[in-house]
C-alpha cells in the first residue's frame, strides 16, 4: 500500500516543544497521523497536547515505552546531526528530518552512522513522507492528496506540493510521497524510493520531480533503465540555467551546473521515463 | 563563504604550514614600504575572490624598487567582478623546482572529504586540458577517524616526488585537514605546493571556502566578509537567512523553496523575461524575515511589480499574511503585488489580507507568473 511507513507505523517527533515542532505536531494529530510521543531533552515525564501524548528526554526513553519506529524530526540545524545520530542509535527504522541547513561536517558524520546501521534518512530539509488516509508524517499540507497507485519522489519540498495538486485535480491518488530533501548532502537518494516503489505492490507508476546540482537523477537513470520495470514518468526543473541569457549572470558557477539539467533529461529520456515539459503535462502522461 | 588569499594564508600560518613572507597593503606607499622590508623580488597579489586572476594580470612580479611604483598602480586599476581591487598582498618570491597541488574538498555525493594531489600544480590547474592530462591521486576520507598519514603515503607513492620530502608533504596535508576540520571548509587547497632549491615546501597561494550553514560556530569569519564586496542587500539577505538572486529584469519574485525558484525563473525565461530578483525564504521563515524580504524588493528602484509564489508545507501561510502586512509601510512607490498563496493556513491567511491594497489573488503558478507579465508589459506599452 505504500512505502517506508505504513498503517503499523508508529510514529514520534524529535523537537516536538519547539516552534515548528509543536504547530506542525498538532496540525498531524489532527489530521489523523499515529504520533505516539516525542522527545524535548530536559522535558522528560511531561504532557503535551491536552495531556494525550508524552514526553520523553530521550529517543531512547521514547522508543522503550512506545515501539516507535518513525521519527519526524524539527530539531534546529545546529543540533539537528546529534538528533539524526540519537535516532539511529535507537534503531529507529524511518528518520525524516523536516531541518534543513545541518552544518556539511554534521551531515558528513551522520552519512558515516547511517552506512553502520538499517535506519533510513530521509531528507534533510525533507517534507516528509506522506501516505493517504494513513499518515502525513512531516510538513506536507492537509489535504493534498488522496489514496491512490501513483507513488511520487521529489527533492523539493513546494515542487512536491505542485505535482500533488496537479495529481489531486485530475482525479489522481497516490501510494507514497516522498521529499528526498534538497540539502548538499542527504539520506536517500532517489534510486533507494524507485527501488522501495518497484518492490510496493500497490504503486503502479512513478512520479519523479528533480532539478539541477548534484548527479541523483543521473544515477537514478541507469538504476531505471537497470532495474524498474513500472513506468517512470519525471519533471525536471531548471532547465532554463543553460540559457544564453543567463549565462554571464552565472558566470562563475561554470557550466557543469548550468547544463546539468539537460544531461539529466537526456539520461532520464535514455531510460525510457516520459518527460513532463510542464506541470500540467503529467496526468496526461500518467494516464497515457 | 569563500576566503581572500591573505585570510587563507592566515590560517595555514597559524596551522605551521610554511607559506613566503608577506604583508597586506591597502595603497600604494604601503606595497612600497613592504617591499623593502620583505626585499626584492617580490610577488604583488590583487586580493579577489573572482577565478582567472593571473590571467587578467592581478598577479605581477617585480624585481627591484625602480618597478614597484608602475606595477602596483597597474594592479590597483584592475577590476573584478565590477569592483575595483582595494588591496595587495605583498610577497617574497623565490624560484622553485617543481610544484604540486594539494587540497581536501566535500564530496558531496559521496558525503565525505576527499584528499587530492597532483603534479601538474599552478595557475593551470584548473584549465581542462591540463586537468585532463594531470595525473590526479585521490583518497576519500573517514571522517570519523580522520585523515591518517598512511594514507597520505599510498597517494605519495603513485606520485613524482623525492621520498625525502614525504615528511614535509605529510605534515602540511595533515595541517591542511586539520584547518578544514576545524573551520567548517568546504575546500581547503593549496595551488600550487612548491619545492625550493633547499628541498623545503611552501604554499605558495591558497584557496578556503568555509561552509556558510556553519557559520554560527565559525564566527571570526563574519567579520571577515569583505565589506565592500557585499551591498545593502546582501548583508540584509545574510541577515535575515534568505537565498538572494539577482537579475537584471523588473519582477521581484519571493518564494518558498529553491524549486519554485527554478520553476519562476523556467517560466519567465519561456516567456522571454527575466526576473530582478528571486527572494527564497526558506521553509517555516519568521515574520520578520518575510518583511524583510518585502521591504529589500519594495526598495528596490528596478523591481517594478512584486509576485509572491508560497505553497506552504512548513510554511504557515498566516506568517507570510502578517509579513507582508508589517510591511506594507515599506511600499512608498505602491508597487502591485501579485500573490499566490496556497498550503498550510491559506484561508485564514487569504482572509488576514482582505483589506491590504495593490493586492491580486491568483490560484496557480502558471496563472500568477502571466498576470505579472502581462502587467509589466502593458506598463511598458
Amino acid at each position: 500500500m505504500s512505502i517506508l511507513l505504513n498503517s503499523n507505523s508508529r510514529i514520534m517527533v524529535q523537537g516536538i516543544t519547539g516552534r515548528h515542532g509543536r504547530f506542525h505536531s498538532m496540525r498531524m494529530i489532527n489530521n489523523g497521523t499515529p504520533i505516539v510521543g516525542g522527545t524535548s531533552p530536559g522535558k522528560g515525564g511531561d504532557w503535551c497536547f491536552e495531556g494525550n501524548l508524552p514526553i520523553f528526554d530521550t529517543v531512547r526513553d521514547c522508543k522503550e515505552a512506545t515501539n516507535a519506529d518513525v521519527s519526524v524530526l524539527f530539531v534546529p540545524p545546529h543540533s539537528a546531526a546529534d538528533a539524526i545520530i540519537e535516532a539511529i542509535d535507537s534503531k529507529i527504522k524511518t528518520i525524516i528530518s523536516i531541518t534543513g541547513s545541518i552544518p556539511v561536517h554534521d551531515m558528513m558524520q551522520v552519512k558515516a552512522a547511517l552506512k553502520e546501521s538499517d535506519s533510513l534518512l530521509i531528507g534533510p530539509n525533507s517534507p516528509g513522507v506522506l501516505v493517504p488516509g494513513i499518515a502525513n508524517a512531516g510538513v506536507f499540507p492537509d489535504g493534498i492528496g488522496f489514496s491512490g497507485s501513483v507513488g511520487v519522489v521529489s527533492r523539493s519540498g513546494t515542487l512536491c506540493y505542485e505535482v500533488l495538486d496537479t495529481l489531486k485535480k485530475a482525479n489522481i491518488g497516490v501510494s507514497t510521497a516522498v521529499g528526498i530533501g534538497d540539502d548538499p548532502i542527504s539520506g536517500v537518494d532517489f534510486q533507494t524510493c524507485l527501488e522501495l516503489f518497484e518492490a510496493d505492490p500497490h504503486t503502479e507508476k512513478i512520479v519523479m520531480i528533480g532539478g539541477p546540482g548534484g548527479v541523483s537523477e543521473l544515477t537514478a537513470a541507469g538504476y531505471i533503465m537497470e532495474h524498474i520495470t513500472k513506468p517512470v514518468i519525471s519533471y525536471l526543473v531548471g532547465e532554463s540555467l543553460a540559457a544564453s541569457i543567463l549565462r554571464p549572470l552565472f558566470s562563475h558557477s561554470g557550466d557543469l551546473v548550468l547544463d546539468s539539467v539537460g544531461k539529466k533529461a537526456d539520461a532520464l529520456i535514455d531510460a525510457g521515463v516520459l518527460l513532463a515539459n510542464k506541470l500540467e503535462e503529467i496526468p496526461a502522461l500518467l494516464l497515457r | 563563504m569563500k576566503l581572500q588569499e591573505y585570510q587563507a594564508k592566515s590560517l595555514l600560518r597559524t596551522a605551521g604550514i610554511p607559506i613566503p613572507a608577506s604583508m597586506l597593503a591597502s595603497n600604494a606607499v604601503q606595497v612600497k614600504r613592504i617591499a623593502s622590508e620583505i626585499g626584492y623580488p617580490v610577488l604583488l597579489k590583487a586580493q579577489t575572490l573572482e577565478t582567472g586572476r593571473g590571467k587578467a594580470g592581478g598577479v605581477r612580479l617585480v624585481q627591484s624598487e625602480g618597478d614597484i611604483e608602475n606595477v602596483t598602480n597597474e594592479v590597483f586599476r584592475l577590476v573584478f567582478d565590477a569592483q575595483p581591487v582595494q588591496s595587495i598582498l605583498v610577497e617574497k618570491a623565490f624560484t622553485f623546482s617543481k610544484e604540486y597541488y594539494l587540497g581536501i574538498r566535500t564530496d558531496l555525493d559521496q558525503g565525505c572529504p576527499v584528499l587530492r594531489v597532483s603534479e601538474a600544480g599552478g595557475a593551470t590547474f584548473l584549465e581542462p586540458e591540463s586537468f585532463l592530462n594531470a595525473r590526479i591521486v585521490e583518497q576519500p576520507v573517514d571522517i570519523n577517524r580522520g585523515l591518517k598519514a598512511f594514507e597520505i603515503r599510498n597517494l605519495l607513492t603513485n606520485v613524482d616526488i623525492d621520498p625525502s620530502l614525504w615528511k614535509q608533504f605529510i605534515s602540511i596535508a595533515l595541517k591542511l585537514y586539520n584547518i578544514y576540520r576545524q573551520k567548517d571548509a568546504s575546500l581547503t587547497e593549496v595551488n600550487s605546493l612548491v619545492v625550493t632549491h633547499q628541498q623545503q615546501l611552501f604554499a605558495l597561494d591558497a584557496k578556503i571556502d568555509i561552509d556558510s550553514g556553519a557559520l554560527y560556530r565559525q564566527d571570526e569569519f563574519i567579520d571577515a566578509y569583505d565589506p565592500a564586496y557585499f551591498g545593502w542587500i546582501e548583508r540584509q539577505a545574510l541577515k535575515y537567512d534568505v537565498n538572494y538572486l539577482r537579475f537584471p529584469g523588473e519582477l521581484g519574485c519571493v518564494v518558498n523553496g529553491m524549486g519554485l525558484a527554478y520553476l519562476t525563473l523556467d517560466q519567465l525565461i519561456t516567456m522571454k523575461s527575466l526576473p530582478a530578483a528571486i527572494i527564497d525564504i526558506h521553509g517555516g521563515a519568521s515574520i520578520t524575515s518575510i518583511a524583510s524580504s518585502l521591504e529589500i524588493l519594495f526598495r528596490n528602484a528596478q523591481v517594478q511589480a512584486l509576485m509572491i509564489n508560497i505553497f506552504g508545507g512548513m510554511t504557515n501561510c498566516e506568517v507570510v499574511a502578517d509579513g507582508l502586512i508589517s510591511s506594507a509601510t515599506n511600499n512608498q512607490q505602491k508597487k502591485p503585488v501579485f500573490i499566490r498563496l496556497k498550503g498550510t493556513n491559506d484561508a485564514t491567511a487569504i482572509e488576514r489580507l482582505k483589506n491590504y491594497e495593490n493586492l491580486r489573488f491568483f490560484d496557480t503558478t502558471e496563472s500568477l507568473t502571466q498576470a505579472a507579465l502581462e502587467y509589466l508589459k502593458e506598463r511598458q506599452a
